[in-house]
């Protein structure tokens, strides 16, 4: 049994970097959004599950390539983002942070329910393809690699570097910093708050759609379980402390990896939800307990 | 002036148990049930309002303590034979263990932390406790336990009235022990506590003890809730225990109002009989997430004090004109939990 499990090791840790990189993926949008607007975005899994399911309609019920599926993706992602912002974030400025979040509970709820309605509670197990299964072997080993999972690894990798390259090197990264920093002096310095808002929420949302989309053929995917995404994200993020991009991409796959690995071991289902709730409750004691030194988003 | 109020106020409660008893009498028995079902609804609500109302801490995992008294409930009564009664004690001691024990992280997070402390305990419960193969003695693996209905020192409880009179019972003397806890002495440390825990703690209190008293009342309410379902149901199953139904208890306790006590019925009847109305019209009752999540949005938008303690403050300030508004009474109470856990 243990033996068994120890030779499936190689090809798990495979699989666990390729969950990480997604975790990666939906973590960076959570940070962002957080840092910029400093609300915990709660309905990140639902914007994440809501496009997939888009995303899933347009390339494989109707039979169109997977890319314009991951486009439809984006673009709605995107747009909830922009929703969300503009019409129940905007008009609460000032207002105490906690309600905003109880608001993204309720954009759960919403997009939840709106999901189930359009798609059923069905588990779903063919996902959006973008790249094709086939793979390679690991030069020395036995380990067979998907390019598919490899795209996955590259896709998060790049735009996680981007993301960073963007707010260290462009006018919209160093306004973003500026409205994370203090959104009172950005404005003085003649910076939109409101336009940089926004601009970090439908980005933000974008990243949970591709999260989203990337993460079908890992899952037999459900709208309940690609909502809870969030928690994973979460996780990643904490470990991070909400703060830094690079940390949070650590801890994504750090967590891709604690995920993956007991699987070899128990039969168990509910083992990798253990494992993330123990990652979870490291993350909230250690890194954020009172007087925990801060970090920099960039 | 303030006597008057007063006596409006118990006059109101008064008038609102009388109703409470009479209604169902003339109700079919499968509204009976319904409303059996609003009043266990509504004492998870009433933990809400313990937590959130009184101390200012948010969870969204109330579902998860009553999911304790449950199971607790089906394990042993159909288990292994346990008179109801000891079960459901037993049950209500082990859920409010359980939330002490949530309490202790949450001593050191905020707002924003615990919400997500409590979101990661609800999905642990959810996917791990209570998922078939992990600990089945308790969760019943992929069978729900079945427990019948109790009699009450003799008089046998099956009849859906009686039953809904037993658990309407149990949310008003509860109702009656959080209004205890409000006005008396623990009710002044709570809302000190509430108010400034710093203050709180130079005059000698001690925050991590009432913290967790709060957090131990709280579940102690939502696993009493459990173990009341686990009979009217008469079986138990982890589905109805799950992370959506908390954030829905928790967006209903929302739009109706932490502050007032009175949102505990409101809360209820509105989480069991929209639905049913919804049923009723050309929408499915899957809607009623949908609906109420809208509400959520619309109402922290619009109106972010909450419905019930709003309709209770205008109501309460007609009799109350000419004396000031008590600090720390139900009208301010969402906005300063809201303004204090940021």
């Amino acid at each position: 049994m243990v033996l068994a499990g120890v030779s499936l090791l190689p090809g798990f840790t495979v699989i666990g970097i390729v969950l990480g990189g997604i975790y990666a993926l939906a973590a960076i949008g959570l940070v962002l959004i957080y840092r910029v607007s400093g609300v915990l975005n709660f309905a990140h899994g639902a914007v994440a599950m809501f496009s997939t399911f888009v995303a899933y309609q347009v390339s494989v019920k109707s039979g169109a390539p997977g890319w314009i599926g991951l486009i439809a993706a984006i673009a709605v992602g995107i747009g909830i983002g922009f929703v969300i912002e503009r019409f129940t974030m905007r008009p609460l400025t000032g207002k105490p942070a906690l309600t905003k979040v109880v608001i993204t509970i309720g954009w759960l709820l919403v997009l939840q329910t709106a999901a189930g309605l359009i798609w059923g509670a069905n588990a779903y197990h063919r996902p959006v393809k973008l790249v094709s299964k086939a793979g390679f072997r690991l030069i020395g080993t036995s380990v067979v690699v998907g390019y598919d999972q490899l795209t996955t690894v590259i896709v998060a990798v790049v735009l996680a570097l981007g993301t960073a390259a963007v707010l260290r090197y462009t006018t919209l990264g160093a306004s973003m910093r500026a409205v994370a920093d203090d959104p009172e002096s950005a404005r003085l310095w003649g910076i939109s708050v409101n336009r940089v808002t926004a601009a970090s929420w439908m980005v933000g949302s974008a990243m949970a759609a591709i999260a989203g989309v990337l993460i079908t053929p890992l899952i037999n995917f459900d709208t309940f379980s690609l909502t809870v995404v969030v928690i994973d994200a979460f996780t990643a993020a904490l470990i991070g402390r909400l703060t830094s991009l690079p940390y949070a991409v650590v801890g994504a796959a750090l967590l891709g990896l604690a995920q993956t690995y007991p699987r070899a071991f128990f039969s168990t289902s509910g083992v990798s939800e253990a494992v993330t709730f123990a990652l979870l409750l490291i993350a909230l004691a250690v890194l954020f307990r009172p007087g925990a030194r801060k970090l920099r988003i960039a | 002036m303030i006597g008057e109020a007063r006596t409006v106020r118990w006059t109101a409660v008064g008038v609102g148990v009388a109703l409470g008893v009479v209604i169902p009498a003339f109700l079919s028995d499968f509204l009976r049930s319904l409303a059996a079902d609003a009043a266990i609804a509504g004492l998870i609500v009433l933990s809400l309002v313990v937590l959130t109302g009184l101390v200012g801490q948010i969870s969204f995992c109330q579902y998860s303590f009553a999911a304790i008294g449950a199971f607790t409930v089906g394990s042993l009564v159909a288990g292994h034979h346990w008179d109801f009664w000891l079960a459901l004690l037993v049950g209500v001691c082990f859920a409010a263990s359980v939330g002490v024990l949530v309490a202790i992280p949450a001593l050191r997070l905020s707002g924003l932390f615990l919400a997500i402390l409590t979101i990661g305990v609800a999905l642990f419960f959810d996917r791990f406790l209570l998922a078939p193969g992990t600990w089945d003695s308790f969760s019943g693996g992929t069978s729900s336990w079945r427990a019948g209905r109790p009699s009450f020192f003799g008089i046998g409880l099956k009849g859906e009235y009686a039953f809904y009179l037993f658990v309407f019972g149990a949310l008003v003397l509860a109702c009656l022990l959080v209004w205890n806890l409000r006005t008396g002495k623990t009710g002044r440390v709570l809302r000190a506590v509430r108010e400034s825990e710093v203050a709180a703690s130079t005059v000698g209190l001690n925050l991590t003890a009432w913290k967790l008293t709060a957090f131990g009342i709280s579940a102690a309410l939502a696993g009493l809730a459990g173990g009341l379902a686990a009979v009217r149901v008469g079986s138990v199953s982890a589905g109805s225990y799950g992370l959506l139904q908390s954030l829905l208890i928790a967006a209903i306790a929302t739009v109706v109002g932490v502050g007032a006590i009175a949102s505990a019925a409101a809360g209820g009847i509105f989480l069991v009989f929209i639905p049913e109305i919804i049923h009723h019209t050309p929408l499915s009752t899957q809607w009623f997430p949908l609906i109420t999540g809208a509400a959520l949005i619309f109402q922290l938008v619009y109106a972010p004090e909450g419905a019930v303690v709003d309709a209770e403050t205008r109501i309460m300030r007609r009799f109350r004109r000419s004396t000031p508004e008590v600090p720390g009474e139900d009208s301010e109470v969402t906005e300063r939990v809201l303004v204090r856990s940021s």
